[in-house]
């Protein structure tokens, strides 16, 4: 379950801000997704909940953003949204890496990504004083 | 009118009192970094590093045990063996007397670019020309992960059935090489390997796919011959 490290590696992060940051609590953060990552939004909330727990990051919340696949094809120079294989399994379709234009090998050069976006935060400093 | 049972009071901060921070911060960015520097490193020493992926049991440490045995008189090999617990595989690969790094992930689901690191600072690097990296058996959690290695090859087998590929069709976009293995049981496991070269080339169409076996040799000069290319 590797949505475990991404969740280690984003909560460390956070917590980073968080220790130069004493005045402001995180109550949320929008992560970005790509369509071609195998990260599980799911699994990855799971995880999340469960290792931010008796942290300074407890109980914020973690919003994904899914992030549209993309390519290029180096051989008619298209670019946009990949083909899909509609009938692969029952179910969603699949992304391909067949160039809706002309049929050869395309690159992604969307939806491969996993990133913070953004945070929100409290200023708890206010409210304290 | 507190009501037992319901919440008793919701806070909401005001808007002026939330916060947003634009950042664009790749949680994948620290393990690609150190892949690259893998990368460097290799090239350096004019070494291609293959990463072999694919499921427990599709034949990956078989594979490259083959590979070695046709290879190591010819020119320096060494093999990384990922598992998350066990030596089982190093050891088999070892008794070929070519270097051997074991890389226990301790549970962990894949290897990473630092583990493969650690592993490249541990032998000696003069004198070899290709390290076969084993990737821990699983279909999903490797591919997010870049090692560092030139090219990835994707093992399945027919005796995982005949939708491997439709079902882990992310594996297959990041690689550039798919074995189909253990084709001798095609027929027992009635598993068609044509479809399963054509569900993969609908993937990617240009891609290499080798069927293999290593029980008749089978696609073997084939797969030599494409990872000598790579």
């Amino acid at each position: 379950m590797h949505e475990l490290s991404i969740a280690s590696g984003l909560v460390e992060k956070l917590l980073d801000f968080a220790d130069k940051n004493p005045d402001r609590k995180i109550v949320e953060v929008l992560l970005a997704v790509g369509e071609l990552s195998h990260i599980e939004d799911e699994q990855l909330r799971f995880c999340y909940e469960a290792i931010t727990v008796e942290t300074p990051l407890e109980g914020s919340k973690l919003e994904i953003e899914k992030i549209d696949a993309m390519v290029k094809c180096p051989n008619c120079s298209y670019r946009g949204r990949p083909k899909y294989w509609d009938g692969a399994l029952s179910g969603i379709p699949v992304a391909t890496l067949e160039c809706p234009s002309c049929g050869k090998t395309t690159e992604a050069t969307d939806g491969q990504e996993c990133a913070i976006k953004s945070l929100r935060f409290t200023e708890t400093s206010a409210i304290a004083s | 009118m507190a009501n037992e049972g319901a919440v008793q009071a919701t806070i909401e901060a005001s808007p002026d009192e939330i916060y947003d921070i634009e950042l664009e911060h790749s949680l994948l960015e620290a393990n690609a970094k150190l892949a690259v520097e893998n990368r460097a490193l290799l090239d350096r020493h004019g070494i291609t590093a293959i990463d072999f992926m694919g499921a427990i049991g599709s034949g990956k440490t078989t594979l490259i045990t083959k590979l070695v045995e046709r290879l190591k008189d010819r020119l320096g090999v060494a093999v990384f063996n990922g598992d998350a617990t066990t030596s089982n595989d190093a050891d088999a690969i070892a008794k070929q007397n070519v270097p051997v790094v074991q890389i226990a992930t301790i549970n962990g689901c894949h290897l990473d670019a630092n583990l493969v690191g650690k592993g490249l600072r541990k032998i000696e690097l003069e004198n070899l020309k290709l390290i076969f990296i084993e990737n821990i058996g699983n279909l999903i959690c490797p591919a997010e992960f870049p090692l560092g290695s030139k090219a990835r090859v994707v093992v399945v087998s027919v005796t995982e059935g005949p939708w491997m590929v439709r079902k882990h069709p992310h594996m297959f976009l990041g690689a550039e090489i798919v074995v189909i293995n253990k084709i001798d049981l095609a027929h027992l496991m009635e598993v068609s390997v044509e479809e399963l070269v054509k569900d993969v080339h609908k993937l990617k169409p240009d891609i290499k796919v080798i069927p293999t076996s290593t029980k008749t040799g089978a696609g073997l000069d084939d797969f030599e011959k494409a990872l000598l290319a790579v």
